[in-house]
């Protein structure tokens, strides 16, 4: 069944929209799991995925989702992934059951078959007890989880959800949550998904791609991306100057908020410099923890520092450790 | 037991029964009611939900290792899903206006074959010279004006083009489709024979009830079917562009709309308001050309000239007519064809 290395290979793929670019030279490889795209709007995100489902055509370059070729093999892809679509894409005056059995339908699925898959994947989705009440009638939520079981009725090896958590209550943002990680833990799926929600592609996903104008910013495994920017976060009471002075001496990269100061933790000994600092400038430091970066904070020093010339984490890991800063806002002290 | 306590009960240790205790029936309203029993105690008893909040089923995910069937299923599923939604639940959920009015036009266009029965079954010649088969009626059941192509077949085309495409857009169920290995071309091919199934329902299959009911009524021999039989067909032919023609046009502005209303009001308008047009201008100059821009008009003078009837513009030719019908259905199809090329399955 696994016929291919990458679930998605893109190299140097380009998509104008006349002299607007909305890819430039992207070169991908997600593999198995769950990956997360991230991107602002107008990242290019949208003409991503359309290229990737083979409905549009890219400008230049080479593309693979699942070994078939987005050029040619559109029905192909379209037919072994499962698509779920940021808005609303239902029939509201249909039942929840007849819906999703015509979406299987729509795949080359026996009437018979898709109807009981199509209480199998309701069942799934929290909905078996509300498969035969029209959508119109149903919240945010559920209208998401029948989304999501039009799309995985045929068990397509990869699910890709459009904002899968957008608009959903907290009940309803957990459970969709569970059961994409359940997807992917569980059923042995690959899942990627498109969200401005960092936090739901944090839990969901060990992959994440980002895009900003129409480049790939970074690409990798989450944690290697985070671990670039792991800082040890430390509470200061008196001379806060100058200890952050006397840090800097020493040559530890250090950014300061008020009182609270975060040092680049790119040595074993950094906290013991720190405590040298500070018993030697006479502060107290009445905290001192390891700081670790969340995907907000790595989206924003990607997109405000790093630019699109980052490629892949080793690339990130590599560029300059100025690069890697992150102003405090100038309302807390910072500089710019 | 000249003297009870109710040691068990702390509350009432208390009260005491002798003989010289009045009957107050308090005794009997404690045993009753428990009226003093727990009012000390100034503490609730609450139920305690045990069950855990957003996790009443267990969650497993079933794999599925069917295979799927090829495009003609695909196709065939979307065709199915418009055509047995006016029969039954659990497809294109159509609206009951529109079912009972398709039952209406249905029970309607079987008028003549009624009034030919009826001719057949007392036996009169009047009769059935004014409602048979015959070269006039065959061309009225499918191209008369009044009241087929004013009040039946415009209508029905209107109702069933609607929320065609429209609804799509409008619910982004185009989504569900375009998400799906399912090409434009299909889409929009299924759609339109779809519309033009229902419609060939009442409009072609009354006419052969129409024809074989007056063989078998009247008797008629093989003589007289191999007479009448390009007749028919001249008047299915004339239906099937009829039906070409309305769906052509109802879909091509279902596609430019994201309602069910504008398509529906605009394609009567164009059948009925040019038709209109034409007539004014006609009175008013003496000029007959304009019945070009008339969907029907043109529909009618192709019908005559097929069936042999006295046509209606007989001072142009009939295939004026012709490309007056290939060139709208052309711009509606290009309309309906550009349209739903430019439909999204990421947003609408």
């Amino acid at each position: 069944m696994s016929d291919y290395e990458y679930l998605i290979h893109t190299t140097d793929l380009c998509k104008s929209y006349g002299p607007h670019m909305a890819l430039e030279n992207l070169n991908l490889k997600v593999k198995k799991g769950a990956t997360g795209l991230l991107g602002p709007n107008g990242a290019g995100k949208s003409t991503f995925l359309k290229t990737m489902l083979g409905l549009i055509q890219a400008t230049s370059g080479e593309g693979q989702v699942l070994g078939h070729d987005i050029r040619t093999e559109g029905p192909a892809i379209r037919s072994r992934i499962g698509y779920m679509p940021e808005y609303d894409a239902l029939n509201p005056e249909m039942e929840a059951i007849y819906q999703v059995k015509y979406s299987g339908e729509l795949l080359g699925m026996n009437p018979t078959v898709a109807m009981s898959r199509a209480h199998e994947v309701l069942q799934y989705v929290g909905l078996g007890e509300q498969r035969y009440r029209e959508i119109g009638g149903f919240s945010t939520g559920m209208k998401q989880a029948t989304k999501l079981a039009c799309s995985i009725i045929h068990d397509p090896e990869l699910i890709i959800a459009d904002e899968p958590s957008n608009g959903l209550d907290s009940v309803a943002r957990e459970f969709m949550i569970n059961t994409m990680q359940n997807m992917v833990n569980a059923g042995d799926r690959s899942v990627m998904m498109a969200s401005h929600l960092m936090d739901d592609v944090e839990r969901v996903c060990e992959n994440m791609v980002l895009l900003h104008k129409g480049k790939l910013a970074a690409q990798g495994k989450i944690a290697d991306l985070k671990d670039i920017d792991r800082e040890i976060e430390i509470h200061v009471w008196g001379n806060a100057s100058k200890l952050e002075e006397k840090m800097l001496s020493i040559g530890l990269v250090v950014r300061r908020e008020g009182r609270i100061m975060r040092i680049l933790h790119e040595s074993e000994d950094v906290t013991t410099k720190i405590l040298a600092c500070a018993a030697e400038v006479g502060s107290q430091i009445r905290r001192m923890h390891e700081y670790e970066a969340s995907l907000e904070d790595l989206f924003i020093v990607i997109m405000e520092n790093l630019g699109y010339e980052i490629k892949t984490s080793e690339d990130l890991l590599r560029s300059p450790v100025h690069a890697r800063q992150v102003d405090a806002p100038g309302y807390m002290g910072g500089g710019s | 037991m000249d003297e009870q306590t109710t040691s068990e009960n702390p509350a009432s240790a208390d009260v005491s029964f002798t003989e010289s205790t009045p009957v107050t029936g308090q005794g009997r309203m404690d045993a009753a009611w428990g009226s003093r029993d727990g009012d000390e105690a100034a503490t609730a008893q609450v139920a305690t939900n045990s069950a855990s909040v957003g996790y009443v089923f267990e969650q497993v995910y079933r794999p599925w290792n069917g295979s799927l069937n090829p495009r003609w299923m695909r196709n065939w599923a979307i065709l199915r899903h418009h055509v047995l939604g006016i029969f039954r639940k659990g497809h294109r959920p159509w609206g009951w206006p529109t079912k009972l009015f398709m039952v209406l036009v249905f029970i309607a266009s079987l008028g003549d074959v009624a009034l030919t029965l009826l001719s057949s079954l007392i036996g009169s010649p009047e009769l059935h010279a004014m409602w048979g088969v015959n070269r006039d009626n065959l061309y009225g059941h499918v191209l008369g004006f009044f009241p087929r192509n004013v009040l039946y077949y415009p209508i029905l085309a209107a109702l069933l083009v609607g929320g065609m495409i429209s609804e799509d857009r409008n619910h982004g169920t185009s989504a569900l489709y375009f998400s799906r290995p399912i090409s434009r071309f299909d889409y929009l091919m299924m759609k339109y024979i779809s519309v033009a199934m229902i419609q060939a329902f009442v409009v072609l299959f009354t006419l052969m009830i129409y024809y074989f009911v007056e063989i078998l009524a009247m008797g008629r021999g093989w003589a007289w079917i191999i007479d009448t039989f390009p007749l028919f067909l001249a008047a299915f032919i004339g239906g099937v562009m009829l039906i070409i023609t309305y769906t052509s046009i109802g879909l091509g502005l279902s596609s430019v709309s994201r309602g069910k209303f504008f398509p529906g009001i605009g394609l009567v308008a164009i059948v009925l308001g040019t038709k209109t047009l034409a007539i004014l201008v006609s009175n008013l100059f003496e000029r007959d050309i304009m019945y070009l821009l008339s969907p029907y008009d043109c529909l009618a003078h192709v019908g005559q000239a097929l069936i042999g009837t006295q046509t209606t513009y007989d001072q142009y030719s009939w295939t004026w007519s012709f490309a007056s019908i290939v060139l709208m259905n052309a711009f509606f199809l290009y309309i309906m064809s550009s349209r739903v090329a430019t439909m999204e399955v990421t947003r609408e």
